[in-house]
């Protein structure tokens, strides 16, 4: 396998309602992240495009459909959808691409539009269930959060509040994002999360990362394409991803086992041996507050049942020993489903290069995870990043 | 519901509840930043807009944000005519319930700068059709546009 560095990185605004179309705001992040790396589309030697379910954009087989938009003209195109956990799915997609040989560049692209779903793309998630056994229940995902949520918090003794707690850390470090609806505003406390309408307990408004429309993209360069390119590639260190089914039964909510196989996976390539202490970054994936802990526990960067603890001592802050979603996250940034795990492999790029502005995570970081989730709460997939494999 | 009025109470949300028995598979769409001015052109000026990129020396119809081949973004925007050339067409004669249609429905693609719009042939018999032939929008009366591909009714043959 050959070396892949990712080289550039770039993404819309995730905002509601966005007057572009879902190949408009492809093209908008297809190309900043181009400008970032100095490349042109004809530099560009195939195209990994990543997109959530048909419902979102309303267009069967969007892949095809958003093709040009993603840079796909004449090339070769492809798509991949795994539920939320596309967006850094398609990193890894587009990761063997180049570590084949098969290609010298590739330009990773993630986009959902979710606004044009009528009158909400909750409404679509009905459809993705088993149709005997559980979509004649009429489940929405809120729903089947709230079973995952009291599950984690029943287990450990977690409170509501302190799942209000990490919602309220992403939400507040998003204010910082340029590219997040809530740039610049005003910041909430725990008691506005609390107090917030209550969807299906014990979720509440806030808990949850708001629906979005949005897209983001990442360059990918061979390691001799990238020197050339570039005195800061960042280097992909490792990929890992796995599924769990969507029959329930054999698995306890509390713990997302098929994200720490995921993990040991994308670990053992990156050559990570001790995961807490040599990862600098975490960007695990924050649909609603709860989970991202229940991702740090999967990613194994905190101890099962210790997690509220760790936060709660300011360990994951910014100046903390593992800052946790410095992006602030589908949270703070918002979710465009697809484009959200995205948004995570732009942080880490930005990092890592020591670009991300008044969110810069202190002291020199090396090395970064990001991990996203999604299908029906049974994938996880992981990248690990890094700048030190000289 | 208007897509200003959207539901931000969940509990207003009636379409995933089971007494509800219907499918909740709706969606409404973004005519884009492109696709803004296009259409818009097309309601109030009964016009037919491309974009041209300089470097690729294409006009694109539909107008397009961007190049597709390079990636540049457009803003220079062509009146392109109302009047292009058929490229292709075909024709139907039964409708989707295998009943003979009164009158034989023609679709065409025609060429409009380097861009192909698909529309309806009118006013012409199977005939009478010749590809290369010059064929003209035929836009329907203003009042009754509203900024969709249908403000133009149809194409007809130019008569010359
Ligand atoms: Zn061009």
């Amino acid at each position: 396998m050959r070396k892949v560095a990712v080289v550039g990185a770039g993404m819309t605004k995730f905002a509601r309602r966005a007057l572009e179309t879902p190949k408009e705001l492809s093209y908008q992040a297809s190309k900043a992240a181009l400008d970032s790396a100095g490349m042109k589309l004809k530099d560009i030697d195939c195209v990994a495009h990543g997109s959530a379910p048909d419902a979102f954009d309303g267009i069967h087989q969007k892949g095809e459909y958003l093709a040009d938009g993603c840079g796909g003209w004449n090339k070769p195109t492809m798509r991949v959808f795994v539920g939320g956990a596309t967006g850094v799915h398609a990193i890894a997609h587009g990761w063997y691409h180049v570590a084949s040989g098969l290609a010298d560049t590739c330009l990773v692209v993630c986009e959902e539009k979710m606004s044009s779903a009528m009158p909400h793309a909750q409404a679509f998630f009905l459809t993705i269930f088993d149709a005997i056994t559980e979509r004649a229940l009429g489940l929405n995902l809120i729903w089947i959060f709230a079973l995952e949520m009291k599950r984690y918090m029943e287990r450990y003794g977690y409170t509501k509040e302190d799942m209000a707690l990490s919602a309220m850390k992403n939400k507040n470090q998003g204010l910082k994002h340029p590219a997040s609806q809530f740039y610049g505003g005003n910041e909430l406390t725990v008691e506005d999360i609390l107090n917030s309408e209550v969807m299906a307990s014990p979720v509440s408004r806030l808990d949850v990362s708001p629906v979005s429309d949005g897209a983001a993209a990442i360059v990918l360069a061979s390691e001799r394409t990238a020197r050339r390119l570039t005195d800061k590639p960042v280097w992909i260190e490792g990929v890992g991803w796995c599924l769990d089914t969507a029959y329930w039964a054999t698995r306890d909510l509390y713990y997302p086992r098929y994200t720490e196989i995921a993990a040991r996976k994308a670990y053992k390539m990156a050559g990570i041996r001790e995961p807490h202490k040599e990862i600098n970054i975490a960007e695990p994936y924050d649909p609603f507050g709860y989970k991202q802990l229940h991702h740090m526990e999967g990613l194994l960067l905190s101890p099962k049942g210790k997690t509220v603890e760790l936060l709660r001592d300011g360990h994951f802050d910014m100046d903390g020993n593992l800052p946790m979603c410095p992006s602030g996250g589908l949270l703070g940034v918002g979710n465009p489903i697809a484009a959200a795990g995205t948004l995570k492999l732009c942080e880490l790029f930005w990092q890592l290069r020591g670009e991300a502005g008044e969110r810069q995570v202190p002291g020199n970081p090396r090395l970064g995870v990001a991990q996203a989730w999604g299908d029906l709460m049974q994938v996880s997939s992981v990248v690990v990043m890094g700048i030190n494999n000289a | 519901m208007g897509i200003l009025e959207r539901i931000t109470k969940n509990v207003d949300n009636k379409y995933w509840y089971p007494e509800n028995d219907t499918f909740p598979v709706k969606n409404r769409y973004t005519a884009g930043v492109a696709g803004q001015k296009f259409f818009q052109e097309l309601k109030d000026n009964g016009k037919i807009y491309g974009t041209t990129c300089a470097a690729c020396k294409l006009t694109f119809v539909p107008a397009k944000l961007f190049c597709e081949q390079c990636f540049a973004e457009l803003d220079d925007w062509v009146d392109v005519g109302t009047t292009g050339i058929l490229w292709s067409w075909t024709i139907a004669y039964k409708n989707k319930d295998d009943s003979k249609k009164e009158t034989p429905t023609l679709l065409a693609a025609i060429r409009l700068a380097d861009g192909l719009l698909v529309h309806w042939l009118g006013e012409c018999s199977p005939e009478d059709v010749e590809i290369g032939m010059p064929v003209t929008a035929v836009f329907k009366d203003p009042g009754e546009r509203e900024g969709s591909l249908l403000d133009i009714g149809h194409f007809k043959p130019v008569i010359s």
